[in-house]
């Protein structure tokens, strides 16, 4: 089976969405996210490579329409297929939240999504730079329209800036991907844009010179979209003004693009360039870790303030890919699962709650589990997610991804050096204490408290909306929204219960994106005046040894 | 007479002294025979989520006690069974349950993560767990009394707490890796978190729950990076290979890091065993219901730090001062806690700084080398202190709230008082070290251990003076509030619990004025057989956890010292016991003989005067010290814990908020404002230089993007006919 399906599915999606009937679309939206999703989930289940790390269809069978060196053959290897159940699966829940909110023009925010997903899907499936590409930049003309359209007070601001941001960085993107193909293409003769080719070609021919600026050129877009410290500025205004749809999605998946980019395309095609920049990347980390926490605190607008987690999150996630070992990496892969699902969540539940209230100012509310005791439970349910808990989803990618940094030594006995180590680590796990700070102080605000309802009359027990266009909805989440938070609640349990299941998976993947770095790390160190003494490496060996003579 | 310590002392000394110092900690076996043990795992999870569903179908009933309690009650039998299967000496075993958060990218140390969920059941394991899931079980059943004015929605709130409580601390012990372990220490964070914002309307609990997550994530952190530190030494974090790698010198890579593994692990302890410096959360922590406060906050919880040095214990002897400052921080911890303890007024927070101080003297116990000391120290704390705290909720359940002891006088003559005020007798006995009381024995253990070595010696006086202030401080609540005329003021709750059981905290102002118009037709509320029947069966239980305590005494082997020196315990940090003269010609066993059993006694009567037989007089001493300009400042900061809060708010809060509004304010005007609204502005000119007469905003990005992208594709035309050329 061609994945391919997939976007050929969720693009006929757009097309009936925007062709049938108003009261429709949102039906013919939710029905073509399901099929999707039924879909991806059989294409799961055949996936013959979840443990071998390979891609699956193979990328170079040569049968695949070919032009320019622009394969249109779509497929991945394990992450890939992690990252597309994450987009199939949240895209119904997304669509199914957004029925009560968004009581106008209709038809085009459902078309409009489907088309999101449908770029979505392009890019986390093309093996080939420019179809990536493609999908990549297209997913910024659906959000676009989504913010600003049915977006808050501020939204074109927003949407120009979510836009322009966006889309400036990932110019150099292109460019730096076009720069690797031509020189492959003065190499072999022929252009090949395909991602393995070009990193085979990237990590090998290219000098450290090149490589380098290869690797900022690529990092220029991905580290806007993830978004890192400096350049994350557009993240808190897209949120804050995007209707609940468009944070979802913008946070649970549109961000893993970033990431997904550094993972897959610039580590690997340009690793002499990310070793000498891990050590400015782990700082950038650091800083949208705690400064990003710290900014946190002093929100008062719920959705900016998970919007600004969402930056100080995606920080450990550069972190564990910075730290160019497996445990960081499997952690980082991890972490953009859970986030996705935690901080999509935590959106989902700010959403409902707006569609009560219709505000977000966490002054103007206290105490609202005894107004919406379930609603309440969800909040605090995916609160925990996100700060971390053990035993949810959260825990397992953050503490892996600062594992993966302390151990980042170049002198370590695990057989992949790193350029940061444990003070990087230290601080960054400063974030730990901070998240708990200001997620606790969210939900003691917005949950817990003297029971406070935005807008009510003095009776606390009168409805707060009566008059206000939405009597339709329950004072507590109705049967749709409690199925819609369910699905989620039950995924960041099973993952961080047994995570073994993404792990396993993503092992194989990992140690293909990190082949070429231990001896590159220890060539950088080398040249900086670190050697690795190998005397830790050495002590390892032997007990190693002893052990398994001893077994 | 023999006196009492002596014998302890020696016999302590023969086991743990010399052969096993060095002792090898047993490899453990795996026992897949063993896996129903999970099921004390899987249980209290299954309670949780029945509790879930109770409050679903909105049930009014007792139901989630029953399930709560039932669950717990099946955990301690198959506790129970566990331990009579194996009895106090056999070795470790493993039973793997299943895979967690576990990857191998070659195999064997340092090629591998694993963590996963399962158990190293060894006879510490089986002392910690015998008592979690017994006062586990009492305490739920005492609380589905206590609680039955939330009944509906917090009734089930309540019991899920407490499920999710007993899921974490059973994983907390018997992990056998340190990963798990840590899941246990946030798991137990979480359910004190929710237990003590139980009453989440009242912004003071809210607050508590929220210092006591934040206090133990600082901790947590510790805990986190010594994880770290281990794998990177160790290359495991699983209990049994670690254990392994301390018999095998050339196990463990030795960076310079390794020496401080101990003091990382420190912090989570005193973390979570509310230690200096982080031991302010515990006090506001009992704004939490009473049973919570029992289970958690005194039993069983708050000791998970001293279960975790005394299972890394091998550990802590990567540096050398690493048990010194355990124990220099316990005593610290446990005199000046009971400084705070002697000026309280509410009964419970007098409980909490005792608790705080007595956990300090099992930190202490720890550091000297006496771990037996210690952990029969935490024993029969866990029965004497729930006791204590049960008592202490009996009184607030029956006088609607009230908890101030100046306001509480002569309950055992109050009609259906009689047994909490006697148990409370035994419970203050027993904390103050009452001579052969089971909190007099296991306090010994660790002074004379203390005693006997020179530069522990400090510490030894310092733990006599502390048992007088707490001998001083117990009876001084039980004289009070039990003794002397009766006389009593409701609390504030007045009638919380007859009639509005949903949304009786909405009404306290209220109610309290209703209830001092008509003060005199207050009635307590008794407690009936659920409370007292606990009372009672704790009473018995701390009695009986004096029976090691007398074998030892006769130099018999008694089974919790069997069950310590057969674990990971064993490797108490090395001994040099001295018997020459301390102190008035006394040997060090002698010392604390004599001046232990008088500071219990001289404390008692001191509060017997001031608390019983002249209780203005006490008042005149305070009033005296408040008035004089010198001394005013010991009363005030005694009551307000020196202070502590307002200096750590002083030190780290304020700056750490000037410093985010900041970063705010930078993000916002300077990054997003300057810099990125600034180069925003450079398309906007470019676009006004080519195109006067279209200045929005728009249309400038637009025309530069639309430029920028037909530059790059040119360039790409010209490669691209350029590599043709080429080829």
């Amino acid at each position: 089976m061609n994945p391919a399906i997939l976007i050929i599915m969720a693009l006929a999606g757009a097309v009936a969405t925007g062709v049938g009937p108003s009261r429709w679309a949102k039906w013919t939206a939710f029905l073509s996210t399901m099929a999707i999703f039924a879909v991806s989930v059989v294409f799961a289940v055949q996936f013959p490579e979840w443990r071998t790390g390979k891609y699956w269809p193979s990328v170079d069978d040569g049968s695949a329409m070919k032009a320019f060196g622009i394969n249109l053959q779509m497929g991945g290897d394990s992450v890939n297929m992690l990252l597309l159940l994450l987009t199939t699966f949240m895209m119904p829940l997304t669509i199914a939240g957004s029925f009560s909110a968004i009581t106008e023009r209709v038809r085009e925010y459902y078309g409009w999504f489907m088309l999101l997903e449908a770029s979505i899907l392009l890019a986390f499936l093309s093996q080939n730079l420019i179809t990536f590409y493609v999908g990549y930049e297209f997913t910024l003309v659906p959000m676009f329209f989504l913010i600003s359209i049915w977006g808050g007070q501020e939204r074109r601001t927003a949407a120009i800036k979510f836009f322009l941001f966006t889309f400036l960085g990932s110019i150099f993107t292109l460019a730096a991907g076009i720069y690797v193909a031509s020189r492959a293409a003065d190499a072999t003769g022929a252009w090949d844009f395909s991602i393995a080719a070009l990193t085979k070609f990237g990590s090998e021919q290219l000098s450290e010179r090149e490589q380098f600026w290869v690797f900022l050129g690529l990092m220029a877009g991905f580290a806007v979209k993830t978004p890192t410290f400096p350049v994350h500025t557009w993240l808190p205004w897209a949120h804050d003004q995007a209707p609940t749809g468009g944070s979802v999605v913008l946070a649970a998946v549109l961000l893993k693009l970033g990431t997904y980019g550094v993972y897959r395309i610039a580590l690997p095609m340009a690793p002499a360039g990310g070793v000498a920049t891990a050590t400015f990347f782990g700082v950038l980390g650091i800083l949208a870790i705690v400064v990003t926490a710290m900014i946190c605190w002093v929100q008062t607008d719920v959705k900016k303030l998970i919007a600004y987690s969402s930056v100080s999150h995606m920080g450990f996630v550069i972190m564990g890919l910075f730290a160019f070992n497996p445990i960081g990496m499997q952690g980082a892969v991890m972490y953009m699962v859970s986030h996705g699902l935690s901080t999509g969540a935590l959106f989902l539940c700010i959403g409902m709650m707006y569609e009560r209230f219709h505000t977000k100012d966490m002054e103007q509310m206290s105490g609202l589990a005894r107004h919406m005791p379930v609603w309440g439970c969800f909040m605090v349910l995916f609160t925990l997610a996100s700060l971390g808990l053990p035993g949810l989803n959260g825990f397992v990618g953050e503490f892996l991804c600062l594992m993966g940094t302390f151990v980042a030594e170049h002198d370590q006995p695990a057989g992949y050096p790193g350029v940061m180590g444990p003070w990087f680590a230290v601080v960054a796990a400063v974030g730990l204490i901070l998240g708990a700070m200001y997620l606790l102080i969210m939900i003691g605000k917005v949950v817990w408290g003297p029971l406070k309802v935005p807008g009510a009359s003095a009776d606390p027990h009168e409805h707060a909306h009566g008059d206000q266009g939405h009597g339709a909805l329950s004072r507590d989440l109705n049967f749709r929204e409690v199925a819609i938070l369910l699905p989620i609640a039950a995924a960041c349990l099973v993952t961080g219960l047994y995570p073994r299941m993404m792990l396993d998976v993503t092992e194989p993947s990992v140690r293909e994106a990190l082949i070429s770095y231990p001896e590159r790390v220890n060539q950088f160190n080398a040249e900086h005046g670190k050697v690795n003494s190998s005397a830790k490496a050495k002590v390892a060996a032997i007990t190693t040894t002893s052990t398994e003579a001893a077994r | 007479m023999m006196l009492p310590s002596l014998m302890l002392a020696l016999n302590d000394a023969a086991a743990g002294h010399g052969s096993l110092a060095d002792a090898v900690i047993p490899k453990a076996v795996a026992a897949p025979e063993l896996r129903w043990a999970g099921w004390i795992l899987l249980l209290p999870a299954i309670s949780a989520v029945l509790c879930t569903l109770l409050a679903v179908l909105r049930t009014k009933s007792k139901l989630p006690a029953l399930v709560t309690v039932l669950s717990l009650g099946t955990c301690f039998a198959m506790v129970l069974k566990l331990y009579l299967s194996r009895g106090p000496d056999a070795g470790p075993v493993v039973v793997h349950l299943w895979d967690w958060m576990n990857f191998s990218w070659g195999g064997g140390p340092w090629k591998s993560f694993q963590a996963d969920i399962s158990l190293y059941i060894d006879s510490l394991t089986m002392l910690w767990m015998l008592f979690v899931t017994g006062l586990g079980t009492l305490i739920a059943v005492y609380a589905s009394e206590y609680m039955e004015g939330e009944r509906g929605a917090g009734y089930c709130r309540f019991f899920f707490g407490v499920s999710i409580f007993l899921l974490a601390m059973s994983a907390l012990v018997m992990a056998d890796n340190l990963l798990l372990l840590y899941l246990g220490w946030e798991g137990v964070g979480l359910a004190s978190y929710l237990l003590i914002g139980f009453y989440y309307q009242k912004p003071a609990a809210v607050a508590a729950g929220k210092k006591a997550f934040i206090m133990n994530r600082i901790g947590d952190l510790g805990l986190a990076i010594g994880i770290w530190l281990i794998w990177v030494n160790y290359g495991s974090i699983e209990f049994n290979t670690l254990f392994q790698a301390f018999g095998d010198a050339a196990r463990g890579v030795g960076g310079w890091d390794r020496s401080l593994i101990p003091f990382c692990l420190m912090l989570g302890a005193f973390g979570k065993s509310a230690q200096l410096p982080l031991f302010t959360w515990l006090p506001d922590a009992m704004e939490g219901p009473t049973p919570v406060s029992a289970l958690i906050h005194a039993a069983t919880m708050v000791t998970a730090g001293v279960y975790l040095i005394a299972r890394m214990q091998p550990l802590f002897t990567l540096h050398p001062d690493a048990m010194a400052t355990v124990a220099w921080v316990g005593a610290l911890t446990a005199l000046l806690s009971a400084t705070i303890g002697m000026a309280q007024y509410d009964i419970k927070r007098v409980f909490a700084y005792s608790t705080v101080s007595q956990l300090g003297y099992m930190f202490m116990g720890l550091g000297v080398g006496t771990a037996f000391g210690a952990a029969y120290h935490v024993f029969t704390h866990a029965f004497f202190k729930a006791l204590l705290f049960l008592t202490a909720g009996a009184v607030m359940h029956g006088f609607a709230g009230q908890l101030d002891l100046r306001r509480l006088s002569g309950l055992r003559k109050v009609p259906g008082f009689a047994i909490v005020s006697w148990t409370m007798l035994v419970g203050c006995l027993w904390l103050s070290a009452f001579p052969y009381t089971a909190g007099f024995f296991s306090k010994d253990l660790i002074l004379v251990q203390a005693m006997s070595q020179p530069r522990f010696q400090v510490l030894g006086w310092i733990g006599l003076i502390t048992a007088a202030m707490t001998a001083y401080y117990t009876f001084r609540v039980w004289f009070r509030v039990c003794a002397g005329p009766v006389s009593y003021v409701p609390g504030e709750d007045a009638h919380a619990h007859d009639d509005h059981g949903d949304h009786g905290h909405d009404d306290h102002g209220h109610g309290a004025k209703a209830h001092d118009a008509h003060a005199g037709e207050f009635h307590p509320h008794a407690p009936r057989f659920a409370i007292n029947g606990v009372l009672l069966l704790i009473c018995l239980g701390a009695i009986l956890a004096g029976i090691p305590g007398i074998q030892a005494l006769r130099g018999q082997h008694n089974w919790v010292q069997e069950m310590v020196y057969h674990s990971s315990a064993v490797r108490a940090s090395g001994v040099d016991h001295v018997t020459t003269p301390v102190a008035f010609g006394l040997d060090p066993h002698g010392v604390v003989s004599v001046f232990g059993i008088s500071a219990a006694i001289g404390g008692i009567l001191i509060a017997l005067w001031l608390h019983l037989l002249d209780r203005r007089m006490a008042d005149r001493i305070r009033t005296a010290l408040l008035s004089n300009g010198l001394t005013r400042w010991l009363p005030t900061s005694m009551e307000n814990k020196w202070y502590f809060d307002e200096i750590y708010h002083a030190l780290f809060r304020l700056p750490m908020w000037i410093t985010s509004h900041l970063l705010h304010f930078f993000d916002r005007h300077f990054i997003d404002g300057l810099l990125v609204n600034g180069i925003g502005r450079v398309p906007v000119m470019v676009g006004r230089l080519f195109q006067p007469l279209y200045n929005g905003a728009l249309q400038g990005y637009a025309t530069s993007m639309a430029g920028g992208l037909i530059l790059v594709l040119a360039w790409v035309a010209w490669r691209w006919l350029g590599a043709g050329g080429v080829s």
